[in-house]
């Protein structure tokens, strides 16, 4: 739904989020106080109420967005840990091939740097805009063709066949979970109770009685941080996406060593 | 009356806090855009100042370019550089920005050397809006993606040579065909220089382009001195040849025509060598092997043997070099290089030099263009669409494969090469010509299968 949001570069998409809140509340304080401070009026500590309120709800939204924040980092590392894992896992394969006789080994070399380098070129900027390439699976189906087509003739290179093909399932299964890490994010309806609950915050902020410039500076300030804390929300939600994102650094390490193969 | 002065410094009080909540934020505000760059956003209407505080730029619809080669199956490892040539040439063009200011987005679809997938694939690129399709290396696999181009608005650039005996006006051919490939060739060898050969052996991969291409070769052959002393075919991915190769040393012949394809090469040449057969009695010509196909055969199998083709990784023209030196930049400095590369990669630019000119990337209009002389500057040469029959000029070299597995050219075909793909003696009364009413037929002609 929010997907443009990862077009915008960071700086303008946190000056938007915080701008968007303080805008609300500002608009608010000045359009909608009047009207909502009919229903506290002539009341005694007033704000002694409010602030209780506030308070309360305070704890249960910070709780939540606190979580929240925490797991979208949370998630971030870990699929940064599977990005590094799989460029463990194809360092290794690497590795593997390059012990087979010719010219099977300058074939598999030539389809795994075929793999890296599509894997940054093509791969990574289309997982930006939240898209799977299918241009890797054609090549890794054509690296597992040839290692299958690949008969041994000592018993040294069945080993070593044995262990490529274990390792190049289990970089299969890595490479699995990234693809798989493109499309998770956090649930839209999370999303839409974080932003309800952001209005609502300020909402009661509306409720205080206090002078128009304090209201504002107050009220601007929670909206500020508000945003800010929704905005780094966002940011790391997708941990592919966007300019805060997981590189394709530990990959070119694994290209270049392909290049000089 | 003190009343109504305290009420009016009251609202003079409230409205001079108002005046500075809003001075307050303004500046606020104005910080924030000035801290996100705003403040660089030139006045212009309400949207592209939105869009602009966005860091969103307007950008100029893609062109989806479709790339349908086999990247897995036997003819992969042959086929898989043509999809680097392309993305090659489509990666340049990019870098100058694009065909009339659009990018190109390659679309990468696998044809698995399976036509039904080709087929599949054609009409998945050509339904998904696919302005144009570079693929394809066997004649199967064309054949069964043609009906899916010809009823869309969607072209074909085939880039390999092949057997001709076909038009389509949905359809360019960028390879050579046998009068500018094999018929050449063949004369060559007939001559002193390539040894006065006289008996031909034609072996082949079952499937329309060797079948058809020595149906032409025989029937070129009638009045020639050379003569056809025997032809077989082998499915694709055989890998036992012995009984064949003993049939090719019992025929005594001193020539073989090999229009065998893919991984079978790899045996091919393997069990020629096993049976103690060499390329100075009976060497090889190669319609269908290059550069690439070459790597996965061991050197001193292929050593001495022939291919004939157009375009050569060793060919030291400039443009050749370069077009050599930014691949191997990209790719790796040990890939090779080979002809239906250089032909992939050119007709990339011929179809963009089309779309330049006719101003659209509409299947009409691009072909309007192309049927007028067009002519671009490929690595290896210059390169010229016959308007007639939507095929190059080529000229045609046949290379000795050395031992580091390139070629010496041993001999260039002193001009360019007009394509016919219907030769007389082969179809009489056939003929295309688009510029005037398109295919002319003439009895059916019956090519054994």
């Amino acid at each position: 739904m929010f997907d443009w949001i990862y077009s915008i570069p960071m700086p303008r998409f946190a000056a938007l989020t915080c701008g968007f809140f303080v805008a609300f509340s500002w608009i608010g304080t000045v359009l909608v106080r009047p009207v909502l401070r009919t229903f506290v009026k002539h009341r005694e500590n007033v704000n002694d109420l409010v602030g209780y309120v506030l308070s309360c709800f305070g704890v249960f939204y910070g709780l939540l967005l606190g979580l929240l924040a925490v797991a979208a980092y949370q998630n971030y590392r870990d699929v940064e840990s599977v990005v590094s894992s799989e460029a463990s896992s194809l360092a290794a394969l690497a590795t593997d091939i390059s012990a087979y006789p010719e010219p099977e080994r300058k074939n598999l070399v030539w389809l795994l740097r075929d793999y890296t380098r599509d894997l940054i070129k093509i791969a990574w900027p289309n997982q930006r805009r939240g898209i799977v390439s299918l241009e890797g699976e054609y090549t890794m189906d054509a690296f597992h063709e040839r290692l299958l087509r690949f008969e041994p003739v000592t018993a040294g290179q069945e080993i070593m066949h044995a262990e490529t093909l274990k390792q190049f399932n289990h970089y299969i299964e890595k490479r699995q979970l990234r693809t798989l890490a493109v499309s998770t994010s956090i649930p839209k309806v999370m999303w839409s109770v974080v932003l309800i609950g952001a209005m609502m915050n300020i909402t009661l902020v509306w409720l205080f009685d206090m002078r128009l410039t304090s209201h504002m500076f107050l009220g601007g300030i929670l909206a500020c941080f508000l945003g800010l804390m929704i905005f780094l929300i966002a940011t790391m939600d997708n941990p592919f996406r966007g300019e805060f994102s997981i590189s394709a650094d530990p990959f070119q390490g694994i290209l270049a060593r392909l290049m000089e193969e | 009356m003190r009343m109504s002065l305290d009420r009016k410094q009251s609202f003079s009080s409230k409205s001079w806090s108002r005046c500075i909540a809003s001075l307050a934020g303004c500046a606020i505000l104005g910080l924030l855009c000035a801290l996100s760059g705003c403040g660089e956003i030139p006045s212009s209407s309400s949207s592209d100042v939105v869009e602009q505080f966005l860091g969103k730029k307007e950008e100029p619809s893609p062109i989806q370019v479709g790339i349908l080669f086999s990247q897995t199956g036997s003819m992969s490892i042959s086929e898989m550089p043509l999809k680097h040539a392309v993305i090659q040439a489509i990666d340049e063009i990019n870098a100058k920005g694009g065909v009339l200011g659009r990018p190109l987005i390659p679309v990468i679809r696998d044809g698995r050397t399976r036509e039904d997938i080709f087929a599949k694939r054609a009409r998945e690129l050509v339904d998904g809006g696919a302005s144009v399709i570079f693929g394809a290396w066997r004649s199967v696999d064309r054949k069964a993606m043609i009906p899916y181009v010809e009823n869309s608005e969607t072209l074909l650039f085939y880039p390999l040579q092949y057997e001709g005996n076909e038009s389509s006006r949905s359809v360019f051919y960028g390879g050579m065909t046998p009068n500018q490939q094999i018929l050449p060739a063949l004369e060559w060898f007939m001559s002193p220089e390539g040894g006065s050969r006289s008996r031909v052996f034609l072996i082949g991969s079952d499937y329309v382009f060797p079948r058809t291409a020595n149906y032409i070769v025989k029937e070129f052959l009638k009045n020639k001195s050379m003569q056809v002393v025997g032809e077989s075919y082998v499915p694709f991915e055989h890998k036992d040849f012995e009984s064949h190769l003993r049939a090719i040393r019992e025929s005594k012949a001193d020539l073989i025509l090999s229009t065998i394809n893919g991984t079978s090469n790899i045996a091919f040449f393997h069990q020629f060598a096993q049976l103690g057969m060499n390329s100075q009695a009976t060497p090889i010509l190669a319609t269908s092997l290059g550069e690439a196909g070459l790597r996965s055969i061991l050197a001193s199998e292929t050593t001495g043997h022939f291919a004939a083709w157009s375009f050569f990784q060793s060919l030291q023209q400039d443009r050749a070099r370069g077009f050599v030196r930014r691949f191997h930049e990209e790719y790796g400095i040990d890939r090779p290089v080979h002809d239906p590369m250089e032909s992939a990669y050119t007709q990339v630019y011929l179809w963009r030099e089309a779309v330049e000119r006719a101003g659209s990337v509409s299947a009409d209009a691009v072909r309007q263009v192309l049927e007028k002389t067009i002519e671009v500057e490929g690595p290896g040469g210059l390169v010229r669409i016959d308007p007639r029959n939507h095929h190059v000029y080529k000229r045609l070299r046949i290379g000795r494969i050395r031992p580091d597995q390139q070629f010496d050219v041993v001999y260039e075909s002193p001009d360019w090469i007009r394509p016919e793909p219907y030769p007389d003696f082969a179809f009489p009364g056939w003929d295309c010509d688009w510029t005037r009413g398109g295919l002319q037929k003439g009895p059916v002609v019956k090519i054994e299968e």
